[in-house]
């Protein structure tokens, strides 16, 4: 077992599969709804015959009661593609009281990995730093999971993020639709982000954004002069925070509220973490509330 | 401002003490690597200006509340008097008192100026009691009398009323001398004064002296003027200017000239209260401007011995000008010795003398050969018209006049170079027409060409002149002629006067043989000399001299103890009797322009408050209360500046992130 895995949290995370909210184009047959008909046991609708249907297909039993051909179809199910993007810019590095967020973000992502990969769906990994730092497409074979442990335990966070413009990259390269699950500070642009994000949902992907931050940076309390280093640049300044401190929670939490409707205006599944709480807490209730949205659509 | 503990004020750079602690805080800031800079960068960008002016002021509040602090543990002294200069108290303060019988003058109810500023002094001297030596020079002694405790300064001796004048220049040289002679250190001269011109003298030339003589001085030196120049609405003053004792066959009356001062326009009738050997009489005046020459005569009946006396106005502002004194001596035979060269007007000059005395006897013709054996015991005047005396016998004529006789000089008709006393006579001039020489222009007022008692002027208009001689000499004139040489002259030696005369009554030279000029002329000076054989003297306060002041000296006029040194008022002394007025200076109005006494101090450091700043408020005081309350409401100040700011109450918290719906 990885040491990004935690086998006890593992078995009471594998009963609860990581569902798509939306329809998914897979290759294969899974448990996730495809935009197509296929000959699953779930009913969908009736239709008129029309020439060139497969006549395996008619109900027989309605053209018995009303000597009209009807044809009978069914959901079909697919596999799901999952993407796993992982911010790697240096702001990942920051340690508060607890642990560091780029951890918090690794320990999120091989355990979604395993799960995803287990309940027979492809996992991908993209870690993006200023440009694409390593690149895994998805597959479904178990083995797979090796690799995205490999790339995760090696990857290091530095340099400043180039998260959004990897975003509009991907929107355009992933031509099916697909899960990607996007893990990140957000401390770039709250514009161009929102702007990734709807082109990721144009292209009808199913958009998850896990924002990472730290207690730390929420209640800003510093009882004396501090000189704050930017951990994307040399840029460092002196300050009292006690004198700034209600500006920039001001300013914090219009960002927040910013990345909040945005997400919601694009219909993305916005999750804000703080890296104290218990990740299995995270990803257990990531996971329920998916399950409830796609058993209700 | 003046420091009662000044050293305290070497800790003056602890003010910058929040300052450095400012820095080194800033200096021990701690790193943090920090993720959310573009929130961080835009909160300071925002909160700089008003976060810096907080910090500024945080800063100013505390330094200024440790500079309090500083100055209150200093015992700081301020007030107009002191003016708020930095400065430790001085070694020694001068007080330099003016108790002159001007300062009596009132200037509340019951406060007279020179009680005003005994108060304020001694309230503001209180404060350096320990620190500094108090040193007291008053006007009348100018002895320096240190004072143990300021604030009896009030029931001092040295500083109760006087009726003398006061010597500004003088005190301040006492002062000077003091200071070089006790070695002093710092020093602050304080004067209370109210600049009274007749006591300041500005032109004096010690005044300038003395001034340079203290900005010589190694050790620093401030002069500080307590101006009680406020002048009086209302206040009389009476003053003697002469008084003669007439006999008239057995009767004899005192003629007096009494000067009136008045600073009011009022033309009310003024009565005058008149006091003549213990019985009071009174009299009314109106007067008609506000300087006024009153002349009158109280009767003496057949009384023969001496007496004393005094005139009164009544109570007003300055009670020290409301009395002036005089005393008279007994009958005295009035003689005269007329030394002549010519006989001629030798038997004039005899012939007016004894009509004046109504004794044939009372005059003795002496030729200026004769003068040396001649006896002058009993004379009152010396009539000299002969060259000049020289040697013993200038020195005889001249101990004959400062014993108070009268000597008058008439020309010999020669020029010399010979003087007595700097006057000399020159050349001899003869009229070149009939018309003559004419007298335009004499003292009517007082002196041997004064009007007559009825107030007739003598005809000296009508009198001819035909020939005079010149006189050369600083002599004040008491009548010119009509080009401006002098006819008669007057100088003062010792306690009597001595005259030049221009011409003779002899006809060649004038018509003043004809009576009715010389011989009253020869009258008064006459019975101006008999003051040479009284016992009897008008003496103005504080010019006693230093012989007069080794006798006991009791006061007539007044139950109560009085100085005859200082204090006005009639004393006896055996026979002796004197009348002590205050000197005529002391009636004078004239005050000091205050620009005038502030360049007079050019050179040292000077600092005048007039008294209308200090009808209310003391000079100074210790101000450390108010340096208290300063830092301890700069110590509020600061304290609601660092508080924190509002909860971020009205801060919009984020909503919590929701769960995202699929879409259909």
């Amino acid at each position: 077992m990885n040491s990004l895995l935690d086998s006890q949290v593992l078995a009471r995370l594998m009963g609860q599969p990581l569902l798509a909210r939306l329809a998914m184009e897979g290759t294969v047959s899974g448990q996730h709804k495809s935009p197509h008909r296929g000959s699953s046991v779930e009913f969908a609708e009736y239709r008129n015959y029309t020439p060139g249907d497969d006549i395996r297909r008619l109900d027989w039993r309605v053209f018995g009661r009303t000597d009209k051909f009807f044809m009978k179809e069914f959901e079909a199910e697919t596999n799901l593609r999952c993407y796993f993007v992982l911010d790697c810019s240096a702001s990942m590095n920051f340690v508060g009281k607890n642990e560091r967020r780029f951890d918090f973000a690794r320990r999120l992502i091989a355990m979604l990995a395993y799960l995803v990969i287990h309940q027979g769906d492809a996992a991908g990994l993209i870690c993006v730093g200023e440009k694409i730092v390593s690149e895994i497409p998805p597959k479904r074979n178990p083995a797979h999971l090796q690799n995205i442990f490999q790339i995760l335990e090696g990857v290091e966070p530095k340099g400043e993020t180039g998260l959004i413009p990897v975003l509009h990259e991907l929107a355009e390269k992933v031509r099916r639709r697909a899960l990607i699950i996007v893990i990140s500070d957000f401390f770039c642009d709250p514009a161009e982000l929102m702007s990734a994000f709807q082109h990721l949902r144009f292209q009808k992907h199913d958009l998850a954004a896990f924002h990472l931050l730290d207690r730390a940076e929420l209640d800003f309390k510093f009882d004396r002069p501090v000189r704050f280093a930017d951990m994307e640049s040399d840029f460092n300044m002196v300050t009292e925070p006690a004198v700034i401190r209600d500006r920039y929670l001001e300013q914090l939490n219009g960002f927040l509220e910013l990345l909040r409707r945005g997400c919601n205006e694009f219909n993305a599944d916005y999750r804000r973490v703080i890296t104290d709480e218990s990740y299995e807490k995270v990803l257990a209730d990531f996971l329920i509330a998916r399950a409830k949205l796609a058993s209700a659509a | 401002m003046t420091f009662l503990q000044p050293f305290i004020l070497f800790g003056l750079p602890l003010i910058l003490l929040p300052v450095i602690i400012h820095l080194i805080n800033r200096m021990r800031h701690r790193p943090q690597q920090w993720a959310a800079m573009r929130f961080l960068i835009s909160a300071t960008r925002a909160s700089t200006s008003h976060a810096k002016l907080r910090q500024f002021l945080i800063l100013l509040f505390r330094t200024l509340a440790v500079l309090m602090l500083l100055l209150f543990l200093a015992r700081p002294l301020a007030g107009g008097w002191m003016g708020w200069m930095l400065s430790p108290a001085p070694d020694v303060v001068l007080i330099l008192l003016d108790r002159s019988a001007s300062m009596e003058m009132q200037v509340s109810e019951n406060t007279t100026k020179r009680e005003q500023a005994i108060k304020l002094i001694s309230e503001a001297a209180a404060q350096f009691q320990g620190a500094s030596h108090l040193v007291l020079i008053d006007s009348a002694l100018r002895t320096p009398q240190e004072i143990v405790n300021a604030s009896a300064l009030n029931g001092l001796s040295l500083a109760a009323p006087t009726d003398t004048a006061a010597d500004i220049p003088a005190m301040l040289q006492a002062a000077f001398n003091y200071l070089v002679e006790n070695r002093a250190g710092s020093a602050e001269i304080w004067i209370a004064s109210d600049l009274q011109r007749s006591n300041w003298q500005p032109d004096d030339a010690r005044f300038k002296s003395v001034i340079s003589q203290f900005s010589g001085l190694p050790q620093r030196v401030r002069v500080r003027l307590l101006a009680l120049n406020q002048t009086p609405e209302n206040n009389l003053a009476i003053a003697i200017q002469d008084t003669v004792r007439r006999g008239k066959g057995d009767q004899s009356e005192l003629q007096f000239v009494v000067d009136l001062q008045t600073s009011s326009e009022s033309k009310d009738a003024l009565p005058i209260q008149t006091v003549l050997d213990g019985a009071s009489s009174e009299t009314q005046v109106t007067m008609d401007s506000q300087s006024m020459r009153w002349r009158y005569k109280l009767d003496l009946g057949e009384k023969r011995d001496s007496g004393w006396g005094k005139f009164q106005l009544p109570s007003d502002l300055n009670a020290q000008d409301n009395t002036a004194y005089f005393a008279y001596g007994g009958n005295v035979k009035l003689r005269a010795t007329i030394v002549s060269a010519d006989r001629v007007s030798g038997k004039f000059f005899q012939i007016a003398a004894a009509a004046v005395a109504n004794d044939k006897d009372a005059a003795q013709l002496l030729s200026p050969a004769e003068f040396g054996s001649a006896n002058l015991e009993d004379r009152s005047l010396l009539i000299w018209q002969a060259p000049l005396p020289t040697g013993p016998e200038a020195e005889r004529v001249q101990n004959f006049v400062e014993q108070g006789g009268g000597a008058i000089f008439f020309p010999s008709g020669n020029a010399s170079s010979q003087t007595f006393a700097g006057v000399n006579w020159g050349k001899s001039e003869t009229a070149e027409d009939e018309k003559g020489f004419h007298l335009v222009k004499w003292n009517e007022e007082e002196g041997p060409l004064a009007k007559t008692d009825e107030g007739f002027t003598l005809p000296l208009g009508q009198t001819e002149f035909q020939r005079r001689q010149q006189m050369r000499g600083q002599q004040a004139v008491l009548a010119s002629f009509d080009d401006g040489e002098p006819f008669l002259t007057r100088q003062n030696l010792g306690k009597g006067q001595f005259y030049f005369c221009a011409s003779l009554p002899d006809e060649e030279w004038s018509t003043l043989g004809d009576g009715p000029v010389l011989v009253p002329m020869i009258q008064r000076l006459l019975q101006a000399g008999s003051k040479r054989l009284q016992q009897v003297a008008f003496i103005h306060a504080g010019e006693l001299s230093l012989a007069d002041q080794q006798r006991q000296w009791t006061s007539l006029d007044s139950s109560t103890q009085k100085n005859a040194r200082l204090d006005a008022g009639v004393y006896r002394s055996g026979d002796r009797l004197i009348a002590v007025n205050r000197p005529p200076g002391e009636d004078e109005p004239e005050i000091l322009d205050v620009n005038e006494a502030t360049s007079l101090f050019e050179g040292v450091s000077f600092q005048m408050l007039q008294d209308k700043q200090t009808q209310t408020d003391a000079l100074q005081g210790e101000v450390w209360r108010f340096f208290l309350f300063g830092m301890l409401a700069l110590l509020i100040g600061e304290s609601f500046l660092i508080l924190p700011g509002k909860p971020a109450a009205k801060q919009e918290r984020p909503a919590p992130a929701r769960k995202t719906e699929v879409a259909a």
